[in-house]
């Protein structure tokens, strides 16, 4: 993992007027947060919660309603102050900056993706993407070109004096994302920002964007509910539940070792195909007895839809090689199983 | 959602029972005594598909009010109670009243009329005389005699009178009993839904209140219109006899009192604030006269040029040959400067609104708390009549035009505030938020996007405040408002209907043109959004 752009210590955050005195009480005496809430009037959003996010990685918070990921993730921005802990963006304490030099964070570094795209909808499309530069005072012609390079950026060449409403609801996310990238900030929070579109733009978008941010190298924090799109998009994943994180590890991890009942329960309807790597499912070489001869052969890392693509055109076994060495096989049995999970015969 | 340890049954709807034993125990608890009585009776409600209700509480139809009273059905109470009373009125003035007593007297006093004149014509020496006196004494007696007819036709009357009370009465129990427990099992379903605010079950606290309102009120109006000779206490309040218990008697009233120590106050006031008063008069003047010098003071085809060309920008080609139209109406009519003299005030009046209305209608609109303490001031400004606010703005601010136009901003100034704050609240949070992330500061925030998404809120307060400003024209005209307003009100002085209806119309085009012209450019705006 590279440099740690993103870092959050011990992150609490409880809601209500008494917050202080509750926070003191559940550090000194462990309160639950059903003690909280009687005793206190007071909700825990966000509890005890640490992760840190590495240059470029997409990480993705996962979590059903409610359980405190929107929250969670505006306390990068501090949109949301938190009761208690420490977040640092690139080595940057957050909660200890001034008001002027955190709105210079929030216009440069940090850009923000909205579920319900919150575009302004008295602007062009192309000066709701400059807002970011507006706010910044960068001149109106510095602004227009960043933001027509953004908007180029998103496939949306040619509606930049459209009116936010002229365009479809997948578009107008894709104006959302420009308007996150025109500042060209390090880090970028998406707050569900597919959830609102219907599943087969979503598709289109994840895959847009999944492509967009590695190329830029964006550094993102994407909130959903929604596992299959975590595990599309995200090269880690966090599951939180009642403002508790859960398990925070790969796709694959998740998947394959679920921490506890409520993710495992999630992952039972996630496909496997992308998921599970060769490697985890193939047997030593010489307990195959029969000819390799003709075999096609696969790196180790190749997932299980280009497994079965390989083992459908063959009567043989596939022989799983790494830097061109023979490392096992995986005969059709072992797919089957594979496929269903990882079941053992 | 794979779960199985509940295990789903899924029946037909014609094959569910009724489980009776939790809606039972759940009717019951509201109820609290006589429990069984009414899970029968609501079941019965429950199963009736007809209108006609199919229980009758005998205790409802007995006890009336009463019984509403002790289930806490006030509603109910109040209802029956007054109609009840009506009933009760109509019984006791057909027992106990005396109908056509008024006739009686009348008859009396004719008797007596009649015994003068017959002694007068005993006394009569001359023929003539008598038979003049005894005519006259005829007459009487066929005034008596009707009389005396209509007051046994009111006899006869106070009979049937009494017999529609009771039938009213016993309508009215039936009505009871039959639909007491329908009443009664609505509010056990809004009980249901709202347990902590819907009361239940029967107190002795509600009966007791019950017993006690129907002891104050049904008594003392039966007794008002039943019994003719009534008590002089119960006609009309005792004022007077209050006043000499406070303040001693011969010390005048306490209207008087009160009255006198509030001029005192108002002038101490007025006296005290001299300069804040006048300042703001001046303030309001420079308004007015800057308005004024552009309307009367430039030539008029100055002034009608740029307003037809308002007209047409702002509204189109329609607007302003309507426009026209009306500026050669008041022209002709000589109505002229009278009538930029009107739009000057209103102008100067709509201005100030605007200019304080729209920053604390902002403010309003960030601060819920003082919203929640402007409210019932906006309210006051809004609902007091004009007439009332006139006499402390003479006390301070004296007469004239500035004056009218404080009276026309205190009338005016509550919609703008409203609908500003109402605009500035309706801003989605969403919106608000990612200015924020994205660095906005809150001069930002508020010039980049909550005012812009207020703005058509905004605008919709501005034209109503216009509009209210026009309305007061004519009343300002009362503490010496110029204008078309003050034409008005000579008009009405003098009755003089014809130059009264030319002025009126004036005031009307005037209006229609303002309004027709601040709608169209704020239409246009509109659309550019």
């Amino acid at each position: 993992m590279g440099e740690t752009v993103v870092k959050l210590e011990n992150v609490w955050k409880i809601f209500g007027a008494q917050a202080p005195q509750a926070m003191e009480a559940v550090l000194k005496d462990g309160l639950t947060k059903p003690q909280v809430l009687e005793k206190f009037g007071c909700v825990v959003g966000v509890q005890d919660a640490s992760f840190e996010v590495a240059r470029g990685e997409i990480f993705c918070i996962m979590g059903l309603s409610g359980s405190g990921k929107s929250t969670l993730v505006r306390h990068v921005n501090r949109l949301i102050e938190p009761t208690a802990g420490k977040i640092e963006i690139m080595g940057q304490d957050v909660s200890a900056i001034s008001d002027n030099e955190l709105r210079r964070i929030r216009a440069q570094q940090i850009g923000m993706v909205f579920q319900h795209m919150a575009l302004m909808p008295h602007r062009s499309v192309r000066d709701n993407v400059a807002y970011p530069l507006e706010i910044r005072k960068v001149p109106k012609s510095k602004r227009w070109a960043v933001s027509d390079h953004a908007l180029g950026l998103v496939d949306l060449t040619g509606y930049e004096d459209r009116l936010p409403k002229e365009l479809s609801g997948g578009m107008q996310q894709r104006v959302g994302i420009a308007r996150a990238l025109a500042s060209d900030p390090e880090i970028l929070l998406m707050d569900e920002p597919f959830s609102a579109l219907d599943p087969l733009i979503r598709l289109q978008l994840q895959d847009q964007f999944k492509a967009l941010v590695a190329q830029l190298k964006k550094t993102t924090l994407f909130i959903t509910h929604d596992l299959d799109e975590a595990i599309r998009i995200g090269h880690r994943i966090a599951i939180m539940k009642d403002g508790v994180i859960v398990q925070i590890g790969t796709p694959e991890d998740i998947v394959m070792n679920p921490a506890d009942d409520y993710v495992r329960e999630f992952v039972q309807g996630i496909s496997k195909l992308k998921l599970v790597k060769a490697h985890s499912i193939m047997e030593p070489l010489d307990s195959f007895s029969g000819s390799l001869d003709g075999a096609p052969r696969a790196d180790h890392g190749a997932d299980l839809d280009q497994l079965i693509d390989l083992a459908v055109a063959t009567e043989h076994p596939v022989v799983i090689t790494e830097d061109g060495a023979d490392l096992g096989v995986v005969t059709k049995p072992r797919l089957l199983r594979g496929i269903q999970g990882g079941k053992d015969d | 959602m794979t779960d199985t340890n509940t295990e789903l049954k899924v029946t037909a709807a014609s094959d569910i029972e009724v489980d009776r034993e939790t809606l039972d125990a759940s009717i019951k608890s509201f109820v609290g005594p006589s429990g069984d009585y009414y899970v029968n009776a609501f079941h019965r409600i429950h199963d009736n598909t007809s209108l006609l209700p199919k229980t009758f509480n005998l205790w409802a139809a007995v006890l009336g009010p009463l019984w509403a009273a002790s289930r806490a059905i006030w509603g109910m109470f109040w209802a029956f109670l007054i109609l009840e009373i009506i009933a009760w009125v109509q019984i006791g003035r057909g027992l106990w009243g005396t109908p056509g007593s008024e006739f009686l007297e009348r008859a009396a006093q004719q008797a007596e009329l009649m015994q003068k004149r017959l002694d007068q014509a005993a006394a009569a020496t001359e023929q003539a005389d008598i038979d003049r006196f005894n005519k006259l004494a005829d007459n009487m007696q066929r005034a008596i005699d009707t009389n005396m007819e209509r007051v046994e036709q009111a006899q006869a009357e106070a009979l049937g009178i009494m017999v529609t009370g009771i039938i009213l009465l016993l309508v009215l129990k039936a009505v009871q009993g039959f639909y007491a427990n329908t009443v009664y099992e609505k509010q056990y379903s809004r009980w249901r839904i709202d347990p902590d605010s819907t009361e239940s079950g029967r107190s002795v606290r509600n009966a007791v209140m019950g017993v006690v309102l129907t002891a104050a009120i049904g008594p003392l109006i039966i007794y008002r219109f039943t019994v003719n000779a009534s008590m002089e206490l119960l006609e009309a309040f005792p004022e007077r006899q209050v006043s000499e218990l406070v303040l001693g008697p011969d010390n005048g009233t306490l209207f008087g009192a009160v009255a006198s120590w509030m001029e005192a106050r108002i002038d101490a006031a007025a006296t005290a604030g001299g300069d804040v008063f006048d300042g703001i008069v001046a303030g309001v003047r420079a308004v007015l006269d800057a308005l004024t010098v552009a309307l009367n003071g430039s030539p008029w085809p100055v002034v009608m040029l740029v307003i037809a060309v308002t007209a047409w920008r702002a509204a189109g080609p329609r607007v302003a040959i309507f426009t026209v139209a009306a500026m050669a109406y008041t022209a002709l009519l000589g109505y002229w400067a009278l009538a930029m003299e009107t739009v000057a005030l209103v102008g100067a009046a709509v201005i100030l609104c605007v200019v304080i209305g729209i920053p604390l209608g902002i403010w309003f609109g960030k601060s819920r708390r003082a919203y929640r303490m402007a409210e019932p001031v906006l309210d006051l400004m809004q609902t007091l009549p004009a007439f009332v606010y006139l006499i402390p703005i003479i006390a301070f601010f004296g007469t004239g035009n500035p004056p009218g136009i404080l009276a026309t901003i205190i009338f005016g100034m509550p919609p703008v505030i409203r609908l500003t704050a109402l605009g500035m609240r309706g801003v989605p949070e969403s919106i608000k938020e990612a200015a924020v992330a994205f660095g906005a500061s809150k001069w930002q925030l508020l010039k980049d996007v909550e005012i812009p998404l207020a703005l058509p809120s905004i605008m919709t307060g501005v034209n109503q405040t216009i509009l209210m400003c026009l309305s007061m024209v004519v009343i300002i005209s009362l503490i010496g408002g110029g204008g078309l307003g003050q034409e008005i009100l000579e008009a009405l002085q003098f009755a003089a209907k014809g130059p009264g209806l030319l002025g009126g119309f004036a005031i009307l085009f005037l209006a229609m043109v303002m309004d027709r012209i601040v709608q169209g450019a704020f239409r246009r705006e509109d659309q550019k959004n």
